[in-house]
């Protein structure tokens, strides 16, 4: 009963228009100090812990990082033209080369929102260009975008293995064939549509765009080679993974495409090259542009992180309290059995996920229904992957969802309009969301081939 | 570079500029520890045993800094459908009932953040539940110090007045700690500023709506017309 | 949950709660507090970490929010420098040399150490003797020369892993098992109750028989908290958990021996030292004791090597 009162009245002070964040500390804070005896300090440390004391949460800043250097650094530009060289000869080809540059770009961000801005900015204006309708596209990329936190790396993964202690590097894996499949449902989606409607192709090019596009794009696309060969070759953990993709970015967008730092010249000129000007070499950890790089990514950290230690202040109440094990028993005594109860974790995430961050809303979730789904004999991966697949879909299902707000910006249209040309799409991600809930497989065959069978430590 | 907070006096230039440096530093300084120690690990089979502590202190230092900057510019992520959906006068007033709360949710914390940073230091707990109503008898534990990161000696000076004369092995905790209270009286400053403008009518919300509001406005104008 | 007017007591600690030993004994503690003191104290046990983990759990508990907990006794090296004395390396030939060390009236001072810090030890808990694991077999002490070895944070642990040209990382425990997988670390230490629950030596190609230290934990609580109890509460308490310890201590060479089996039973490789090969290995590690003399009192020392003669 007091845990509805404190769960109404964190929805409640969100309505209000309070951070996410002061809504879930505030109601957790108050019901702490009414109903227990821990004191404020146990706040204060707990909001402390929340960065200090787990490690896996490091990996955020870094990888928030890493693709920020990679926006700045014109690496989306590059990938969209490698995309379009291989497949926008296709019937409704910018729109497959739209989709499959999303899959690229989510295989070096962790984030669905930064996919769009960064792919759907271009690609929508391409799009518009080659004569197909602004909804067309705008409802691609919005769907096309949510693949960021499937495809690794992906922060929800991440905050994911973070709350239930599996391994991210599992998670990582276990998101590379679910990925793929979507993204490759989306772009035959795409093929059908274009073939019925006689949607516009672009013109074959040759293999030589091929690989001088391939070229270019492959600086950036080698740091999907190096975040999965150096974790699972031994080199680094997965959150030393994000630091070293985060140094790796910094290097190639400040030396390598040169877009950005103290060799990259404004307008039409041609960027400078090391050779003519070596002291970049030192002047770049004091560029102008990679301060505002590494500042923009630790904003978004904070305001990310901000909700997560909320989220972990709420995860601590409800723990002291022993919730976590009344709402399994009163499950579990209620005798649902895997189809339902996984049919109960679909429909909160999806109601939560019209409030919440998807980050916060796992932490917060993750803890309830984790040690349920074990009792059932779900497979934490698998459980994990169906998860990250709800998020997606709450962030382009009406009447709030974050991919539809920034595709409703990047587009410059209104959100209803987004949220009807999504709806074809979002179809297909609805199938797909049925696909991995009820077929394990497609999640644990890569992690098991690759890291043996799931170990169960607790 | 953030969109909308535009600081008007040269003071306010000064402290901007500091805070958005401060946070680039923080998070570059943890980015390259990490680094460092992975070559050091993976090349020369050594590393900085203290790195992966200072990395995590950082870490929390970088949120509990940054947090108070994210409520000067109106950073901060939440729900505006249903404000939205009431005229400005109501929406006001609203605005200004959400900034009490969050100004008293700072003000348990800093209380917390006191009570849990001062027996570290030496010092005084509050007493009190929910707001301090002076000061209890703390143990003292500014002899706990943190696990792996060494005391520098430059700072063995204050051993004398905190450790009662006795060495530190390692950095003492209340170093790292006291962002706790720094960050939350920043927060609470921060949130009564807030509530000022939104008084005054000089902004009309503390929140905006997705974390990449900064990063469309930015690309907006691409698709700009029909 | 616990009724009105009951002393509740929280217990944390950061394993499961029926397989390892540190779980299994909490639990019963509690099952026997409840149903012995129904009335006048009820425990809740906190598991797994979900509260907090070693390094937040004393912290909270001098702050009251929590009474109980279990930390490895490495933990309290912070408190007392005297507990550096049980991760010293072959300090105890085996778990009865420690178990007698401990009730010994040098082990019941160093419980009381730490009051001036706030903490009163109350019991201490075995796990075991810790063994040494590597992605190759170790048969001599040279055999791990220039390997990484995952420790706990420990001073001595880190001089211990250095005395045998080992590089000591500092690693989080959850990300060891896939660490020690794809080789971002080679090897680890620890007992066999961990490595088998843990299944390290899934990801190990050897693990050698030491029995070079221990790994044991020390339940305390707040001694403001302790004090403040009735008198027949606390009485019935510190009776209670006595009794629990010695039957769960009693027992902890069998966990030892079965998780030991289990190993064997999936195909591990363990390797056991005969007299001599052993030696080499002291030899090795014990100039490591020197350095570490004065924290730990030459006279703990001596009484410590007066109670391995008896074994
Ligand atoms: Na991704
Ligand atoms: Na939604």
């Amino acid at each position: 009963m007091e845990v509805l009162i404190l769960f109404l009245m964190i929805v409640g002070l969100m309505l209000l228009g309070l951070p996410i964040a002061v809504s879930l500390g505030f109601s957790s804070i108050v019901f702490l100090l009414v109903l227990s005896d821990s004191s404020l300090a146990s706040i204060a440390q707990t909001f402390f812990q929340a960065m200090a004391g787990h490690y896996t949460l490091l990996a955020i800043p870094f990888f928030v990082l890493a693709s920020s250097f990679m926006s700045t650094g014109g690496v989306a530009k590059r990938i969209i033209r490698f995309s379009i060289a291989l497949v926008g000869h296709f019937p409704g080809g910018l729109a497959i080369a739209g989709v499959f540059a999303c899959m690229m770009f989510a295989a070096l961000s962790g984030s669905s929102p930064a996919t769009v801005v960064a792919i759907g900015s271009i690609v929508i204006a391409g799009m518009r260009e080659t004569g197909y309708t602004k909804e067309f596209a705008a409802g691609v990329i919005a769907n096309a975008g949510t693949l960021g936190i499937l495809i690794p790396p992906s922060i929800v993964m991440v905050v994911y293995a973070s709350a239930t202690d599996v391994s991210v590097g599992r998670m990582f894996l276990a998101g590379v064939i679910p990925g793929l499949l979507a993204g490759f449902m989306l772009m035959l989606t795409i093929y059908i549509m274009a073939r019925v409607k006689n949607l516009p192709r672009g013109e074959w090019r040759g293999w030589a765009e091929v690989f001088a596009s391939g070229r270019e794009a492959g600086w950036g696309l080698m740091l999907i080679v190096i975040i999965l060969g150096g974790i699972y070759g031994g080199i680094f953990t997965p959150t030393e993974a994000a630091a070293v993709a985060a140094v790796y970015a910094f290097f190639i967008a400040c030396f390598v495409y040169r877009d950005m730092g103290p060799l990259h010249v404004k307008g039409e000129g041609r960027n400078l090259s090391l050779l003519r000007k070596p002291a970049a070499l030192v002047s770049v950890f004091f560029h102008r542009d990679v301060r505002d790089t590494l500042f923009e990514a630790g904003k978004l950290t904070v305001t990310l992180m901000f909700i997560i230690a909320n989220a972990l202040i709420l995860k601590h109440v409800l723990t002291d309290e022993q919730i976590p094990q009344q709402i399994s028993a009163a499950m579990l005594s209620a005798g649902f059995g895997p189809i339902m109860f996984l049919i109960i974790v679909n429909v909160i995430l999806l109601i939560g996920g019209q409030f919440m961050e998807p980050s916060g809303l796992l932490i917060i979730v993750a803890p309830l229904v984790f040690p349920i789904a074990m009792e059932l004999g779900i497979d934490p991966i698998h459980l994990g992957i169906i998860m990250v697949v709800n998020m997606e879909i709450g962030m382009i299902t009406p009447p709030v969802g974050l991919n539809l707000f920034v595709t409703s910006g990047v587009a410059n249209m209104p959100m209803m309009k987004v949220v009807k040309a999504a709806l074809p799409f979002t179809a297909v991600l609805f199938v797909f969301l049925i696909m991995v809930t009820y077929i394990p497989i497609i999640s644990t065959w890569l992690p098991t081939l690759m890291m043996g069978p799931e170990v169960l430590v607790r | 570079m953030s969109s909308g907070y535009q600081p008007t006096s040269a003071l306010g230039r000064i402290v901007h500029e500091f805070e958005e440096t401060a946070i680039a530093v923080i998070l570059g300084l943890m980015t390259i520890i990490t680094f460092i120690n992975v070559v050091l690990r993976y090349g020369f089979n050594t590393g900085l045993i203290w790195g992966l502590e200072a990395v995590t202190f950082l870490f929390a230092w970088l949120v509990l800094f940054g947090m108070s900057y994210a409520v000067k510019v109106t950073a901060h992520l939440g729900v505006d459908a249903v404000i939205n959906l009431f005229s400005s006068p109501v929406r006001r007033v609203i605005a200004l009932v959400a900034s009490v709360i969050c100004i008293v949710y700072a003000m348990l914390l800093l209380k917390g953040a006191w009570d849990y940073w001062a027996p570290f230091a030496g010092l005084d707990a509050t007493s009190g539940r929910w707001f301090p109503t002076g000061f209890e008898n703390s143990r003292d534990q500014a002899w706990y110090s943190t696990v792996d990161i060494p005391m520098p000696e430059w700072l063995r000076f204050i051993e004398a007045s905190m450790n009662q004369g006795e060495a530190y092995e390692k950095l003492p905790r209340f170093i790292p700690y006291v962002m706790l209270p720094i960050g939350m009286a920043l927060l609470l400053f921060r949130f009564i500023q807030a509530a000022v403008r939104i008084f005054t009518g000089v902004s009309t919300s503390l929140i905006v709506s997705h974390e990449a509001e900064d990063d469309i406005e930015a690309v907006k104008h691409m698709n700009a017309g029909d | 949950a616990c009724d009105d007017g009951e002393i509740l007591i929280k217990f944390s600690h950061v394993t499961n709660t029926d397989k390892h030993p540190k779980g299994i004994a909490a639990t019963l503690l509690a099952e026997r507090v409840n149903a012995e003191m129904n009335g006048k104290a009820c425990m809740e046990v906190f598991p797994n970490s979900t509260l907090y983990n070693d390094d937040q759990v004393l912290e909270a508990m001098l702050q009251g929010d929590v009474q109980m907990a279990a930390p490895s006794l490495s933990k309290f090296e912070q408190f007392t420098k005297q507990f550096r004395i049980f991760d010293l390396p072959f300090m105890f030939k085996n778990i009865n040399a420690v178990d007698e060390f401990q009730s010994s009236e040098t082990g019941q001072a160093m419980k009381a150490s730490m009051e001036r810090r706030g903490l009163s030890g109350l019991q201490f808990w075995h796990n075991g003797m810790k063994q040494m694991s590597a992605n190759k077999p170790l048969n001599l002490p040279s055999d791990a020369d220039g390997l990484k070895f995952r420790v706990q944070a420990s001073d001595v642990i880190k001089a211990q892993m250095e005395a045998i040209g080992v590089s000591p990382q500092p690693m989080a425990f959850s990300e060891v098992y896939g660490a020690l997988q794809t080789g971002v670390v080679d090897g680890q230490e620890n007992t066999w109750s961990n490595i088998y629950g843990q299944k390290f030596f899934e990801v190990q190609d050897g693990i050698t028989e030491t029995n070079h230290g221990v790994l044991d934990y020390m339940v305390v609580t707040s001694t403001d908290w302790w004090n403040s109890l009735p008198d027949d509460v606390r009485t019935q308490l510190a009776t209670i958990l006595e009794e629990v310890t010695t039957t769960r201590n009693a027992a902890v060479g069998e966990v030892d021996a079965e998780a030991r089996q289990a190993i064997l039973d999936a195909g591990s490789n363990i390797i056991e030292l005969d007299a001599a090969t052993r030696q080499i290995w002291v030899d090795a590690m014990m100039p490591v004791w020197a350095e570490f003399t004065g924290d730990v009192g030459q006279e703990n020392i001596d009484a410590a090597q007066a109670i391995n003669a008896k074994h």
